[in-house]
């Protein structure tokens, strides 16, 4: 055992040429078994550097893959870069106190697809609400065409940095509506402003937000990109 | 608003409603209490503090007529306000 200890790798060659008067090797074939066994020992390690280092890309890739879902996880819950969690509790909201010392005016913005021949209009241009306080707000559209006309609308927030505290209870976004010819009809939107917008520093100077839909027709039988988060 | 010149410019990302779509009122059966939440914002100038009963009488007309889910009116931030149209 003490022969095979003393033999480490780059020594093969020099104890190879020592060969007379060496305690190491007495006989001839005593010390080919033990160069033998120092390249068996060489190769054995190198083969298992290369497995370690086989593993590690293997799981380099691995979790460069499962990073992607990870990090959409992590973002919803801690809403990291405007993300909002899908689960808004309703002790939240019931839970919420209005702030009255932080008045903001909504406006409201209605608009259409060049191609859609709906009249689409806000039926308030502003309202006064506070954060905290749940709003009602309408709009009315209307099908002067002779064609059942089906839409589906989006909708934007200005600035966008406020975009993360407007939240929707109810409106009537990213689902297809139908309107019968010559039917006018009202879109209620009912929404909050979370009361976390008053501890944003970024909001100190805001004190108007414009919400802005836009409808779009969707025809029959047309697949149109609907975020994936939309229930069908 | 997403042409190829906003690269690098702030995303707005919208989000879903929490409680889904409202289901069209083709036949206007609450269009009267619609009505008269308007006016009461146009006579308060537009204040939506002062019109919190009307709107909840809308939503309370819109749960009737099974056009929105019925709800605790607390749950929609309606606590504060005493009514006996609470379902």
């Amino acid at each position: 055992m003490n022969r095979l200890i003393s033999i480490s790798r780059g020594h093969i060659n020099t104890l190879k040429n020592n060969l007379t008067g060496s305690i190491l090797a007495p006989n001839k074939s005593l010390r080919d078994v033990v160069i033998i066994r120092g390249l068996h020992d060489q190769k054995r390690n190198a083969r298992s550097t290369l497995n370690y280092v086989v593993a590690i890309g293997v799981m380099t890739v691995g979790l460069s893959y499962a990073a992607v879902p990870l990090y959409r996880i992590f973002c919803q819950a801690y809403s990291y870069g405007g993300t909002t969690g899908h689960v808004q509790a309703d002790d939240a909201i019931s839970n919420m106190t209005a702030m009255k010392n932080r008045p903001l005016k909504i406006k409201f913005n209605a608009d259409v697809a060049s191609s859609m021949q709906w009249n689409f209009k806000p039926q308030q241009g502003d309202i006064t609400v506070v954060p905290g306080e749940t709003a009602l707000a309408f709009y009315t559209a209307r099908n002067p065409t002779d064609k059942p006309v089906t839409g589906i609308s989006t909708y934007n927030v200005i600035p966008f940095e406020a975009g993360q505290y407007f939240n929707k209870i109810q409106c009537f976004c990213f689902e297809e509506q139908q309107l019968n010819p010559h039917e006018q009809v009202d879109m209620p939107v009912f929404f909050y402003i979370d009361p976390e917008f008053t501890e944003d520093p970024k909001m100190e100077y805001v004190d108007e937000i414009v919400l802005s839909y836009t409808f779009f027709e969707a025809k029959q039988g047309m697949k149109l990109p609907v975020p994936s988060y939309v229930k069908q | 608003m997403s042409t190829a010149m906003t690269f690098g410019q702030k995303q707005f990302i919208p989000t879903p409603p929490d409680k889904g779509s409202f289901p069209l009122d083709h036949e206007g059966l609450c269009k009267k209490t619609m009505t008269k939440y308007m006016k009461c914002l146009l006579s308060n100038n537009g204040n939506n503090s002062l019109c919190r009963d009307e709107a909840k009488e809308y939503l309370a007309c819109r749960m009737e007529n099974n056009l929105m889910l019925k709800e605790d009116f607390s749950k929609l931030g309606f606590k504060d306000i005493e009514s006996n149209l609470k379902k």
